[in-house]
């Protein structure tokens, strides 16, 4: 799941994030994931060996928690409704949980690569 | 007239000789004076204490020394969790970035624990002790404890040694002798076994916690063999400003005296037989040279290869086959433990035990010869001196003491001190042993391995607690043996016997009947047979119920059976069955009654 990213350089300027946040809410209540109850981490693709061990890694809480919200969009999907609107996610907790296990993963992954593939530079 | 080939080898000769009379001799080394290459030098550095000797070798042994081996653990499997820890992921740099590194400058890093010392270590080439100070220093202040490491590799490890350990009778002997003998403290397993509920104790929150209580200027010892006090000093200074002087967790040390108990335990097993006899032993404070001659003296390792040795343990292990015993001082800061070791097949160890406890006896008659006395001096000094390579404490031993007492352990003060073991004061110091409680520890085939009691041994006698559960109030009373035979007798006890300590057969339980020993039924003990038992045991139930539920439940165990005895080819008078088993049941009572 690596792919360019506009942010570093969004965030780096202060007027342009400003710019973009309203932007950015817009967006995330349009894509429609928050009427089913999910957060935006709940639609990182699992099929996938970083994406198993660091939900593995998840603690207990956190990964009942998820379940049930993706239990319960499952249900709103199958009936063809949305959530009731005060059971929406609100935007204050559409925190990333599983992104951050996740970068951890891929940076040790990232070093053990890097080490594996040392190069000699001759000191003289 | 001289030539000149003459005179000038003479001169060479001349000049050898004066030569060698300059050469030191090696016969002092076991003398008062240590070389001062071989002593520990000690410095307190920035609040750590560091303890260097140079022996000007090509490469390096340096340790973090912490008083927190598995005596001072508050729960168990704490100590082993942190060393588990040790060299995993920091605030700095990640695990495998540490081996790799490690592996670059062609380091070696371990970590092990003795029942009183957490040793993390690392073998380096001499130049390299700047990268292995710092990262030594960062593994006691910077470690993460992370939960998934937690999980994914200490606790795993953690199973698979605890598996290899339930295997090993010896190992499990040898913890059980200590159990038996110190209680807590230094009784506390070396390594938990299988068995052992750990859950609620060892989590990386408690393990981090344990850490944080340990890992401070006060608690360890910095120790580096090899290497240059300028160079440990100038970088100790440097690495570890950011240890903590004292703990930072709210934990507590268990650091109460050693007390030595001694009694009995025994424990089923499949995978061997091991006994270990134990008595109380020379500590590091008060070291008793009595005690390390007659280790010596009861032996059991060969002197010479392929051959079983003449000492009185191998003497008694030449008539019995497939057997290995041996004597060992276990020597600890304040307590210690003169353990003989028999393992192999169980009938061996038996006749084994047997022999070395008479060999003991005959040591405490004073039936000793010379020339055996002028052996196991000889064999006490060298070992006490091999131990400790030439005659110092090694990085383990000059660590605890550090850290224990602030000065390292040095052996050959305790050398001279061997010399002046006299024929009496060993006879003194065996009946000693003889007379004290002793420490029995059997592991295997019960059936066949002996009691201490057997062996003419001094045990303890175990006070067994029994549960009763007595059916009228359905509470769980502890009760003492004498109270519980009166429960025995009464019809609707049912006595439980509480715990797995050993009942022996000629302690204070010998006046118990024979049948509350073997868990004999109550029912039985009572005099009712089994149907009879039920139906006590049924109607009870029945009429416990509430008033539908019974008179649905009556119905069901109505029944209308008739029997009639026949004698002499004439049929009795029929009986109703039910009839005829209340009237029974009547009978049987008053005769309980009475």
């Amino acid at each position: 799941m690596s792919y360019p990213s506009l942010a570093p350089f969004v965030l780096k300027r202060p007027w342009l994030r400003n710019f973009l946040t309203p932007l950015a809410g817009w967006y995330a209540n349009a894509a429609g994931y928050r009427q089913l109850g999910l957060r935006a981490d709940d639609l990182i693709i699992e099929e996938n060996e970083d994406v198993l061990k660091a939900l593995q890694r998840l603690p207990a809480q956190d990964a009942y928690d998820r379940v049930y919200r993706l239990r319960r969009a499952i249900q709103c999907s199958v009936t063809h409704k949305l959530l009731p609107k005060d059971q929406w996610t609100k935007p204050e907790d559409d925190v990333p949980y599983l992104t951050p296990i996740l970068e951890q993963i891929r940076a040790a992954e990232k070093e053990k690569e890097s080490l594996d593939s040392l190069t000699i530079v001759k000191g003289h | 007239m001289l030539s000149r080939t003459a005179l000038s080898r003479a001169a060479q000769l001349a000049a050898r000789r004066q030569g060698s009379a300059q050469l030191r001799g090696y016969a002092a080394a076991a003398g008062s004076s240590i070389p001062t290459s071989f002593a520990y030098e000690t410095a307190d550095v920035a609040g750590v204490k560091v303890a260097t000797r140079d022996s000007r070798g090509p490469t390096t042994k340096l340790a973090v020394v912490a008083k927190a081996g598995t005596r001072y653990e508050p729960a168990p499997g704490l100590t082993v969790g942190l060393e588990e820890f040790a060299f995993k992921n920091t605030a700095s740099r990640s695990a495998l970035r540490i081996v790799r590194e490690a592996e670059l400058l062609g380091g070696q890093l371990a970590a092990y624990h003795t029942r009183e010392a957490l040793v993390i270590e690392a073998s380096f080439l001499r130049e390299d002790i700047p990268y292995f100070t710092e990262l030594l220093a960062e593994v006691i202040s910077q470690t993460k404890y992370t939960t998934f490491e937690f999980h994914e590799e200490v606790e795993r490890v953690l199973h698979i040694k605890q598996a290899r350990l339930a295997s090993d009778v010896s190992a499990l002997a040898l913890d059980a002798a200590h159990a038996v003998a110190f209680h807590s403290g230094l009784g506390a397993s070396l390594y938990p076994s299988p068995s052992t509920p750990l859950k609620g104790y060892v989590s990386e929150n408690t393990i981090a916690d344990y850490a944080g209580a340990v890992y401070n200027k006060s608690n360890i010892a910095l120790i580096g063999d090899g290497a240059t006090p300028q160079a440990l000093h100038k970088w100790t200074e440097q690495f570890f400003k950011a240890t903590p002087s004292s703990a930072t967790s709210s934990l507590r040390l268990d650091s109460k005296a050693s007390t030595y108990y001694g009694g009995e335990q025994r424990t089923s097993h499949t995978g061997g037989n091991a006994l270990v006899l134990a008595f109380p032993g020379s500590s590091f404070d008060a070291f008793k040279p009595e005690i390390a001659v007659l280790t010596a003296l009861l032996g059991g390792q060969p002197n010479v290869k392929w051959s079983p040795g003449f000492s009185v343990l191998s003497k008694a292990t030449s008539t019995a086959p497939s057997v290995n015993a041996s004597a060992s001082n276990l020597t600890y800061s304040d307590a210690g433990l003169l353990a003989i070791q028999i393992n192999g097949a169980a009938a061996s160890v038996r006749k084994t035990a047997e022999e070395a406890v008479n060999a003991l006896k005959n040591i405490a008659a004073g039936t000793i010869s010379k020339e055996d006395l002028t052996k196991a001096v000889a064999k006490a000094k060298f070992d006490a001196l091999d131990a400790s390579q030439s005659g110092v404490a090694t990085l383990l031993s000059a660590g605890s003491g550090i850290v224990q007492t602030g000065k390292p352990f040095q052996v050959v003060e305790t050398v001279q001190s061997i010399n002046g073991v006299t024929a009496e004061k060993l006879q003194t110091a065996a009946k000693a042993l003889l007379d004290g409680k002793a420490t029995v520890t059997a592991v295997g085939d019960l059936h066949v391995l002996p009691y201490a009691e057997e062996l003419g041994l001094k045990s303890t006698s175990l006070r067994v607690p029994f549960l009763v559960y007595n059916l009228s109030n359905l509470e769980p009373q502890t009760q003492t043996p004498e109270t519980a035979i009166s429960f025995a007798s009464t019809p609707v006890s049912i006595l439980l016997q509480s715990s797995n300590a050993t009942v022996h057969p000629n302690n204070h339980l010998k006046h118990i009947p024979q049948a509350t020993v073997k868990m004999v039924f109550a029912w039985k003990a009572a005099g009712l047979t089994y149907n009879r038992y039920l139906t006590v045991a049924a109607r009870v139930v029945r009429r416990s119920l509430k008033e539908d539920k019974r008179v649905a439940a009556e119905r069901r165990g109505e029944m209308d059976l008739r029997f009639a005895k026949w004698e002499n080819g004439k049929m009795g008078e029929p009986k109703n069955l039910a009839d005829a088993n209340a009237a029974a049941a009547v009978e049987s009572a008053n005769k309980g009654g009475a």
